[in-house]
């Protein structure tokens, strides 16, 4: 565990220089005085909802680009592959804000065992291995529909850990961002929903 | 594996009472197509949905009703027939898509029609497949028709309900929604049954150069927009949501000028 803390540790600075895109004057009107997600510190002020947040979703996150990156290369539709694009693009730079905000509590940013929120009565997670797997080798003619479902339930997921965390979380930059997953992922519902139903 | 479970759970030992207070308020499943009710609240095609549309997983009630709502009274929108929900046109056989937000071992998943069972497929208390279709023979069914589903959870007393509006046999192809196989035929019909979009979802348009930022808008690669006084050029083509506005946060779609 500590040694994954190091690495990433080493790793965020590494991103944050890699950001050669950065912009050149402050234009964000969400927040002016950063350049990049990375330089957007936490505070000081959390308790262990905002971590336990931070941490499943990181993880679910993980999981998400992994299902994303499956969703640009194997989509037939180029409206289901730039949507697939974007969200791997906009939740890369997420968790990048996520792990700076653990490392900076100097909590572990990953978890050692993937919990659903579900878990108490029963529940898997909606997204396991087994169902990432299954889209790699589902057939081309029914890759869409498996990946909107697919990734409908995770998305769905995001916005259940957004909701706990806006009723239960301490940090005001973790519940803002809590709000804009919430809004974001509510959002690609309605694409995804749309895309499925053609 | 045991011991790996316990690890973080007493670790988080706070958080795990959180989770389990909130648990109750969150759910498990919905048809996502053809679109259910609560899919289309959840899709904006239907409007004035109340918290439905932010939870379109959460038809949950005890087993054995036969109400859209499964007798959910937070959740009676989805039993007014008056709010004209649009009819899907499928063919006569039609399969039936899920989106499943928990893995639940299942009893079974049954779907009735008009208050008679069509058909049941029965799991065997298993934890369900990484997509869980069924295809229905709708054949006695014809016309307009309100389609029940219902996934009878294994160990809870609950279901999860969905209703689906369809329009049986009124269909050019038989399974419209299941198999995608080119981009044409499932991109041009969806304009028909939508009779409620909303303005900002619907929008196609291409975006002219340094137009201001909207929600709903197809960004091509290049394209300039203007938002809070500056101009950004799109670097990702997507069609953009609330929340994916040039700031900080969208660098990776959105580049300053």
């Amino acid at each position: 565990m500590k040694r994954r803390l190091v690495a990433v540790a080493l790793v965020a600075p590494f991103l944050l220089g890699a950001c050669g895109t950065a912009p050149s004057s402050p234009a964000a009107p969400a927040a002016p005085s950063v350049q990049t997600v990375a330089e957007i510190t936490a505070g000081a002020t959390f308790n262990a909802n905002d971590v336990m947040f931070l941490q499943m979703l990181a993880d679910h996150q993980q999981q998400g680009l992994e299902m994303a990156a499956i969703g640009a290369s194997r989509a037939t539709r180029p409206d289901v592959a730039d949507l697939a694009k974007a969200v791997s693009l906009t939740e890369t730079d997420e968790l990048t804000l996520m792990r700076s905000w653990l490392t900076e509590w100097q909590k572990p940013t990953t978890v050692d065992k993937r919990v659903s929120v579900h878990a108490d009565h029963g529940g898997l997670p909606s997204t396991t291995d087994d169902e990432i797997n299954s889209l790699k080798t589902v057939t081309k003619k029914d890759f869409e529909t498996a990946f909107l479902n697919l990734f409908l339930a995770h998305q769905h997921n995001a916005v259940e850990m957004a909701q706990i965390e806006l009723d239960k979380g301490a940090n005001e930059q973790t519940k803002a961002f809590a709000e804009r997953v919430k809004e974001s992922r509510a959002d690609q519902v309605q694409q995804m929903l749309k895309l499925l139903n053609g | 594996m045991r011991r790996k479970i316990a690890y973080p759970l007493a670790t988080l030992g706070m958080v795990g009472s959180t989770l389990v207070i909130a648990s109750p308020a969150l759910a498990h499943g919905y048809v996502s197509s053809p679109p259910s009710r609560q899919a289309l609240c959840a899709a904006g095609t239907v409007t004035d949905c109340g918290s439905i549309q932010f939870e379109p997983q959460s038809v949950e009630a005890p087993k054995g009703s036969k109400q859209c709502n499964g007798g959910n009274a937070n959740f009676s929108i989805l039993n007014d027939n008056s709010r004209s929900w649009p009819a899907k046109s499928v063919g006569t056989s039609t399969t039936f898509n899920w989106v499943l937000t928990a893995r639940h071992r299942t009893a079974s998943w049954v779907y009735y029609v008009d208050g008679t069972e069509v058909a049941t497929f029965n799991d065997n208390n298993a934890i369900p497949e990484a997509t869980v279709s069924h295809t229905v023979d709708l054949s006695k069914f014809p016309g307009k028709r309100t389609v029940l589903a219902v996934w009878n959870i294994g160990d809870t007393v609950n279901a999860f309900y969905s209703c689906i509006d369809l329009n049986v046999g009124g269909g050019a192809t038989s399974t419209p929604t299941v198999a995608p196989t080119t981009a044409a035929p499932t991109v041009a019909p969806s304009a028909s049954p939508t009779t409620a979009p909303t303005s900002s979802t619907t929008s196609s348009a291409p975006a002219s150069s340094g137009s201001a930022w909207a929600p709903g808008t197809s960004y091509q690669t290049g394209d300039v927009v203007t938002f809070g006084g500056a101009s950004y050029t799109c670097r990702q083509s997507h069609r953009s949501i609330n929340s994916w506005e040039p700031s900080v946060y969208t660098l990776a779609l959105w580049l300053p000028l």
